[in-house]
């Protein structure tokens, strides 16, 4: 097989994402020889002469790439190092986290097809139609999120099922849940979606039209659906590893995400090395698999067919929805922002809701509605600086297709949570760490998309038309190129925000992003976490507040795409319309 | 004139392994129509392709107005283009979806710089009238308009380049009959009127028959007797 | 000719909410003939065929009555005794199954048959369509299958179960001339090996001209002119077949082709007369108030007031 531009760009990004995570050590730039002291004795000063030796000793005085030379050759004889806190072997503490995890993954899979059969079904049955707005929601709904509600409903307030810890498996239950939930959503739409289309192609009215029996016809369509969606399916499985992180923290489940965020957060990077590399072979692994499930599932024959699915047809939304949801927001943010969110009344802690604090105080009796609205702020420009960028990124990489198919596949292979994980391992955890992690994987969609675009208006006739005028490449490039794609990449990117918003937050709640006392929304949740049985509107607000983003994001995108739907049939339909004059 | 319009001698296009168009020669006059016509697959669309230089040829000649096109680059190429000018099959496609059919029309003008903002409009509102269509619909999009409309459109841009030659790929295949029937007379009014002379793509022989001076049956990207 | 209907279909109307796109059509068609339902894109033919099936769209109300003979029950006829060929042959048959498999999959519906059994029977059907090597043949994908085969394989899928009426959808549309002729003579055969009528949909009159019996031209969703081929497109009594077939491109010398002016009028757009009207050479004022009915004239039905006044396309229209 000869190599592809994306196949290059594949085996570049991996290489380049190995190179980071064997550097880490180097990258961060920071001195953890204090660190290192500090956790292994300490009676011990910190003298230049024992700050040294243990320079020498974690080799960091070699320079970067003899530390990515041992730590490679290290890797190849299974040795992945001693952990610079505890000083123990690394392999055994992954090893027993992966097996942690890769229990709950399971379990969290196999709530994931169970909530993606029953969102199918109906859509089966009915033959027309999508799964609705119950799995967008639920696809939307950020894992920690999720997490903290079902922690609080369940494990706190109704107090059915133990919330912490990973000793049987009434322990399994919450934490797969709240992993599965979204991933099912994910799964049950992308089927969902698909299925409509697939039942409009002309086979399904010849099968009809020769007596097939509906049920038949159910079931081939099933069949044709899934080979093509199976890498997407991959998909959903790594995006299990990132959101893996978030539900371990929370139920404090001892798995492989939380060893990978504690050595992160205590600088312990042979650790934190080894819990990413094990993460990322997870992901690897799983691509593998979906790949050889598609290719089995197809057989020999149907290999070279060229299988793709009909665009969907996305349900449209009516626009009241997006703008009821936004205008909730708005106000929200517009009332908190007229108030102080740094002003600490130690008189006033957890206070409920009251005239003088409409949703209460925190811990440090702030007011809670005050650092909602400044969050939003900061979220939510982050977010929008975030998504011009990629914006920019997608534009300029889009007229070079082969890069942004292989950089999307990557891209899509990591979470962001891994991403942000590695960020602030080697930047240090801060806004500005956090969105560039995010930036990083955001990008490859819009890219992909313009990609996609490029190669359509290049191959249509109304292009051809411009070169046979004899126009030069720039007139086509600007005239025609340029504005065909930018509008719609701009409006996908501008989908993006709500979703790019909540990946921010997720970081600012595993402590990857935004510092206290910055009143990032991800970061409100997580200081609530602390104190969520006697003042729960703490946790309620924010919570509430990245519901209606979820929210937002879903319905302003079946909106968007309504419309995107309307404005092209015209185009669709000319096969119908062509004869007529 | 000693030398025809169109003239090309050998011509081959070939996809890979595939050879669309096997040494195919013919020729065209000012104020003629040569049709070349066949099954799907058999070379037509290619050599329409090749004759305007979109897709190189792999071989052969392809003279215009005595002038050798293949040895020319993309930028000598350039100021000959108006002078040959194609109509696609599908009416919709050829026409962007973005653009008004006026600014679609007027493209042309822009793109050689001969558009002057005084009479521009003018001539824009002409060439609309010339192919039957109300100026009205100048200022719609494609997806607003009819198969016929956007077909006539599209020879409208066409005659903006001040063509001699058009290069017509299945014109009025996409079209109901009694669409086709005014196309088709469109075509061949212009031509008695501005000389043009016609390569005429089409797969069907009853039009073809109707409309040519000549006729190329081709298969397999070879002409076949008749 | 036996004039016993095998099909009778009465006052049949379509409608999407409140527009009707087709507006009250009634014929009947014989057994072993084949019956054209001509028309330009959106007169509503294709609807009609869907309908015939029982398979209009879900937005879709439909009135009046389709029967088969000495049934009422038309749903549970699809496959058994009333079937389909969809448009667009090539992409018909469903990628991701063996074609044999298809067509046992439509046995199997009607029948109860054994899955061996039913597999004998597909490979019967796409043997008898001429696919070579049919038992083979019959484990391969579509897109293992050429151009051809995959038409022939459509065909056989839709003969398999031996119905006694095929509605064939625009079968030749896109096509070129080869292909549309092999295609129009694999469905003659199989409609002679099974017995079964054909009714074919088609915007080409040379079509329904070289294999048709009887056509119905529509218009709007309504019948212009219905009646037996040589008749209606030898001497048409509609203006609109009249004008349809003189703007055809004849042999000889090139002349400029009668064109019919205006457009198709939009269904939800209908004034109370003639639906033709305003593109009509002959139109007067009843025809702008008043719908025409059907009526014989010259041994077919037709729909216009000036049925007798219409002049040979032929010779010269207008």
């Amino acid at each position: 097989m000869r190599p592809t531009a994306a196949g290059v760009t594949r085996a570049v990004a991996l290489a380049a994402a190995l190179a980071a995570v064997g550097l880490l050590p180097w990258l961060s730039g920071r001195d953890p020889a204090l660190t290192v002291l500090r956790a292994r004795s300490v009676e011990q000063e910190p003298t230049e002469e024992a700050l040294s030796a243990i320079r020498r000793d974690l080799g960091l005085e070699a320079g970067p790439l003899s530390l990515l030379g041992d730590w490679a050759t290290g890797l190849l004889r299974g040795d992945l190092g001693t952990s610079w806190v505890s000083g123990t072997d690394i392999l055994p503490s992954v090893a027993s986290g992966l097996q942690v995890s890769l229990g709950l993954m399971a379990a969290a899979l196999l709530v994931a097809v169970l909530l993606a059969v029953a969102l199918v079904t109906p859509v089966l049955v009915r033959g027309k139609g999508s799964a609705g707005a119950f799995a967008a929601m639920a696809a939307a709904v950020p894992e920690f999120l999720l997490a903290t509600v079902a922690l609080l409903v369940c494990g706190v307030w109704l107090g059915w099922l133990p919330t912490s810890g990973w000793q049987g498996p009434e322990y399994m239950v919450l934490p797969a849940l709240a992993l599965g939930v979204p991933a099912g959503g994910l799964l049950g739409r992308l089927v969902a979606d698909a299925l409509p289309a697939v039942l409009d192609e002309r086979w399904v009215e010849l099968w009809h039209g020769a007596g097939v029996s509906r049920t038949r016809v159910a079931f081939a369509a099933l069949r044709r659906v899934l080979p093509p969606l199976v890498p997407q399916f991959g998909m959903v499985a790594v995006g299990l590893t990132g959101g893996a992180v978030a539900v371990e923290t929370v139920f404090a489940v001892p798995g492989i995400g939380r060893t990978a965020l504690g050595a992160a957060k205590s600088q312990d990077l042979p650790l934190l090395q080894g819990a990413v590399l094990a993460l990322l072979a997870l992901g690897l692994i799983t691509g593998a698999l979906a790949a050889l499930v598609r290719r089995r599932l197809l057989g020999p024959a149907l290999r070279d067919a060229g299988l793709s699915l009909p665009p969907a047809r996305p349900a449209r939304a009516h626009p009241a929805i997006p703008a009821a949801f936004g205008a909730l927001l708005l106000a929200a943010i517009g009332w908190g922002l007229l108030r102080d969110p740094y002003a600490v009344d130690t008189t006033a802690r957890l206070a409920p809701p009251s005239w003088a604090n409409p949703m209460g105080t925190d811990g440090l009796g702030r007011d809670v509605l005050a650092r909602l609205g400044h969050g939003a702020a900061s979220t939510v420009g982050t977010a929008a600086a975030v998504c011009l960028l990629s914006l920019v990124v997608a534009l300029a990489l889009g007229f070079v297709p082969g890069i942004a198919a292989g950089a999307a596949d990557i891209a899509n292979a990591l979470p962001p949570v891994i991403v942000g994980i590695l960020v602030a391992a080697a930047a240090g955890p801060g806004t500005r760490g956090a969105a560039l992690a995010v930036a990083l994987i955001s990008w490859p969609p819009l890219a992909a998309h313009a990609a996609a675009l490029v190669q359509e208006v290049r191959a249509s006739a109304f292009l051809t038309a411009q070169r046979a005028i004899g126009a030069p490449p720039l007139w086509i490039l600007t005239r025609h190129v340029l504005p065909s794609v930018a509008a719609p990449v701009a409006r996908h990117a501008l989908l993006r925000l709500p979703g790019i918003a909540l990946a921010l937050a997720s970081l600012g709640f595993l402590g990857l992003g935004a510092q206290p006392p910055a009143p990032e929304w991800g970061l409100l949740l997580d200081e609530s976490r602390a104190y969520v049985e006697r003042a729960p509107w703490a946790a309620l607000a924010p919570a509430a507040a990245l519901a209606l983003l979820a929210g937002l994001a879903v319905s302003g995108a079946a909106y968007a795409q309504g419309r995107g739907d309307r404005r092209t049939s015209g185009r669709t339909v000319r096969k119908e319309t062509a004869r007529a004059v | 004139m000693s030398h025809p319009l169109l003239d090309v001698r050998d011509l081959v296009v070939r996809y890979g392994p595939v050879t669309a168009v096997d040494h195919l020669s013919f020729s065209v006059d000012a104020g003629e129509t040569l049709a070349l016509n066949g099954p799907s697959g058999c070379g037509k669309s290619s050599t329409a392709l090749a004759v305007l230089q979109l897709r190189r040829p792999d071989a052969g000649e392809v003279r215009f107005e005595g002038r050798e096109l293949t040895y020319l680059t993309e930028r000598e190429l350039r100021p000959l283009r108006p002078r040959m000018q194609p109509v696609f099959q599908d009416p919709y496609g050829s026409l962007s979806p973005r653009q008004r059919i006026r600014d679609a029309v007027a493209e042309p003008l822009k793109v050689h710089g001969r558009w002057n903002p005084a009479n521009g409009p003018a001539r824009v509102t002409e060439l609309l009238d010339r192919v039957g269509l109300d100026p009205s619909c100048g200022d719609r999009r494609p997806h607003e308009l009819s198969g016929g409309q956007c077909q006539r459109a599209g020879i409208a841009r066409a005659l903006a380049s001040d063509p001699r030659l058009l290069v017509l790929d299945e014109p009025v295949s996409a079209l109901d009959a009694s669409v086709r029937a005014g196309v088709l007379n469109l075509l061949a009014d212009l031509q008695d009127e501005l000389g043009l002379g016609y390569l005429f793509i089409c797969h069907d022989r009853a039009v073809v028959r109707h409309f040519a001076d000549r006729v190329i049956e081709m298969r397999e990207g070879r002409p076949v007797p008749t | 000719m036996p004039s016993e209907a095998l099909l009778s279909v009465r006052d049949l109307r379509i409608s999407f909410g409140e527009v009707e796109a087709v507006r009250g059509l009634t014929f009947d068609v014989r057994p072993h003939e084949v019956f054209a339902l001509v028309g330009e894109s959106g007169a509503g033919k294709s609807l009609t065929a869907r309908a015939l099936l029982g398979m209009a769209p879900r937005d879709a109300t439909v009135g009046g009555s389709v029967r088969l003979r000495d049934n009422v029950d038309l749903a549970a006829e699809r496959g058994r005794r009333i079937t389909l060929v969809p448009q667009d042959a090539l992409s018909a048959l469903s990628p991701v199954h063996p074609v044999g498999d298809q067509l046992a999959a439509a046995v199997r519906s009607v029948r109860r048959l054994s899955r061996r059994e039913a597999q004998a029977r597909a490979v019967a059907a796409l043997d008898r369509v001429g696919i070579p090597d049919a038992a083979r043949r019959a484990r391969a994908y579509p897109h293992e299958y050429s151009g051809g085969m995959r038409q022939r394989a459509v065909i056989a899928m839709a003969t398999v179960n031996e119905p006694d009426v095929v509605v064939a959808d625009e079968p030749t549309t896109a096509l070129d001339e080869e292909r549309r002729e092999q295609v129009l003579r694999v469905l003659a055969e199989q409609r002679e090996a099974v017995g079964a009528a054909l009714v074919l949909v088609t915007h080409d009159l040379d079509v329904v001209r070289d294999h048709a019996d009887r056509v119905l031209v529509m218009y709007a969703g309504r019948a212009a002119e219905l009646g037996p081929v040589r008749q209606v497109l030898g001497r048409p009594r509609a203006p609109y077949t009249a004008g349809l077939l003189a703007s055809l491109p004849q042999d000889g010398p090139r002349r400029r082709l009668p064109v019919l002016g205006g457009t198709p009028p939009a269904p939800d757009a209908l004034g109370p007369g003639c639906a033709f009207a305003p593109r009509c050479p002959l139109a007067t004022d009843p025809c702008h108030d008043r719908e025409p009915a059907l009526q014989a004239v010259d041994g077919r039905l037709v729909a216009c007031h000036h049925a007798a006044d219409v002049p040979d396309p032929l010779r010269k229209f207008v």
